[in-house]
């Protein structure tokens, strides 16, 4: 079962790119589709992101990401696009009442704003779909000098989101069994049929990180020093990358900056 | 009671784990369902209250179709034991924990108080009954979960891996009291890993592989044919492989347990007695 945003085990020139290249890379997306303000340039970004996807070998995998947005884009352009009112009408969705009027300004600045979103958000998929979890982490601790314990504090929630998903499943399993149906009209008894879920989930949790902890001082966690076994280095692609990276960058200015 | 007809199930992952059960389990039957891990009996037995839904086929529980009603209305019939009792322990005290089904049937609170005394009773609770269930032993904590179950009185109990966890003596305890349920009239449908709790509790065996029966019948029919067990990595009890070493014509015959193999070397040994004499 591979999750949206999951790692993916491969080979190709983008995982053996250095997290922190890719990292760089993904806020360039960002800063970049943050000035550029017409279609077009979001739409080469957003080819450029395809690209990358594609170099990495991942853009099966990250497609069902990419259709999520799609799919957010378009319902924020179809809620936004109502709220905006100046400029020509294009379109009165009940003609006469002048509800539902849709401008020419109001489509473009929605549409415009929309595929920023995508954009802004294309390169994360990819980025994790690339770079595997633990490496970010070894990255952000040799590199950025983030503490371990935060690290790890950090990779370990991830991981247990889908247990906590699983056990809440195997809760909602065993309360209906018994006839709960968490149903409340008021809100005060809404909330008192949240109990049957969230006391066992509680309890479960704390035993469970309880035993976590037992397992980890038993094993020796953070009894000393830490190295790592496998460091992270920059090569000569991390290089070339953010060059390309870095061309990219000078040339959207460049293009901002002369108006064309 | 229960009818399943071409059950096929797969997860929303996609993975197909029943493949197209055909199976009738009639009122006070006592079926043992067994198989290897993954075999996908739990997946099975959540059929049985709709909490899971047929991908498509049938499942009707007292002629109940269960794709059309809730699992909250099946609970009247079906009790179901999950794996872990803390899965579904909230209330701070155990005599709560076990009111909380009947309260949802919305039986009046004599009732429920009534409710409350025989389950504790049949599980041997009463003296805890005003404790935190929290701060129980595992054991007991199990036992919470079983008189919860007991408290709603549904025709039919199903268990999933009842005996996991408990020592030997606390096993045999919690099957005696599913014995007496059995008894009296309840329909009993458990799954287990203990070979030797199926054949001295169960009538009947479905073994499961794979989403597919392997064998559906008479335990005793299923455990002397061991090339189907051994095939999904299960071994009869030990009894049964002694009997099997001797061959089905041996004084031991088909023995299911060992009362019975001592019944049948003394009834032997009787008539070899005569013999000589
Ligand atoms: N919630 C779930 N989602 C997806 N697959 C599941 C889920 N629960 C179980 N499975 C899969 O279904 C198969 C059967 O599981 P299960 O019914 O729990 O088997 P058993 O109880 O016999 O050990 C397993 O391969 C398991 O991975
Ligand atoms: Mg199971």
């Amino acid at each position: 079962m591979t999750g949206v945003a999951e790692y993916v085990h491969r080979e190709s020139p983008i995982h053996a790119l250095h997290p922190i290249t890719k990292l760089i890379w993904s806020l360039s997306v960002v800063t970049m589709s943050f000035m550029f303000t017409d279609l077009m340039g979001q739409a080469l970004l957003f080819l450029s992101v395809l690209l990358v996807a594609g170099l990495g070998r991942v853009l099966r995998e990250t497609l069902p990401a990419f259709k999520a947005l799609f799919l957010m884009a378009g319902l924020f352009t179809v809620f936004r696009v109502f709220f905006i009112q100046e400029g020509q009408t294009l379109l009165t969705l009940l003609p006469g009442t002048g509800l539902g009027r849709i401008t020419d300004v109001g489509l473009r600045s929605s549409i415009e704003l929309s595929c920023r979103m995508v954009v802004m958000a294309a390169s994360f998929p990819v980025l994790l779909a690339t770079t595997a979890v633990k490496d970010l982490v070894v990255t952000l601790v040799e590199k950025l000098r983030v503490p371990y314990i935060y690290a790890f504090m950090f990779v370990t929630s991830l991981r247990f989101i889908p247990t906590f998903l699983r056990e809440m499943d195997q809760i909602a399993m065993a309360q209906r069994s018994r006839g709960y149906t968490g149903e409340g009209r008021n809100p005060f008894r809404k909330v008192v049929a949240l109990a049957p879920l969230a006391v066992p989930l509680l309890i479960s949790s704390v035993r469970k990180a309880q035993r976590m902890a037992i397992s980890m001082e038993t094993r020796g966690f953070a009894s000393g020093t830490r190295s790592q076994l496998h460091r992270t280095r920059f090569a000569g692609r991390d290089s070339s990358f953010l060059l390309i990276v870095g061309v990219m960058f000078v040339a959207v200015i460049f293009i901002k900056t002369k108006g064309i | 009671m229960i009818e399943m007809q071409n059950l096929w199930y797969a997860y929303p992952s996609g993975q197909t784990v029943l493949a197209g059960l055909n199976i009738s389990i009639k009122r006070g039957e006592f079926v043992a369902l067994i198989g290897q891990n993954g075999a996908g009996k739990t997946t099975f037995l959540k059929q049985l209250n709709g909490l899971l839904k047929p991908t498509s086929g049938v499942v009707k529980i007292a002629g109940m179709d269960t794709s059309r009603v809730k699992t909250a209305k099946l609970a009247q019939k079906v009790g179901f034991l999950f794996q872990n009792p803390d899965h579904q322990i909230f209330l701070p005290s155990v005599r709560q924990e076990i009111a909380f089904g009947p309260k949802n049937l919305g039986l009046p609170d004599e009732e429920v108080e009534a409710r409350i005394l025989q389950a504790a009773e049949a599980v041997g609770l009463t003296a805890v009954l005003d404790e935190n269930p929290v701060f129980l032993s595992k054991g007991q904590r199990q036992r919470v979960a079983f008189a919860s179950l007991l408290s709603m009185r549904p025709e039919i109990l199903v268990l999933d891996e009842p005996t996991t966890g408990q020592d030997y003596r606390e096993s045999i305890e919690i099957m005696e009291m599913v014995r007496e349920l059995n008894e009296a009239g309840h329909t009993i449908i458990f799954v287990t890993h203990d070979m030797e709790l199926v054949a001295r509790y169960a009538r009947r065996i479905i073994l499961l592989r794979q989403g597919r029966v392997v064998v559906d019948g008479p335990v005793r029919e299923v455990f002397y044919r061991p090339e189907l067990l051994t095939a999904t990595g299960l071994l009869p009890p030990q009894i049964v492989r002694l009997a099997l070493m001797f061959g089905e014509n041996s004084p031991l015959g088909r023995v299911l347990s060992v009362e019975e193999a001592y019944e049948a070397i003394v009834g032997w040994g009787g008539v070899a007695h005569d013999r000589c004499g």
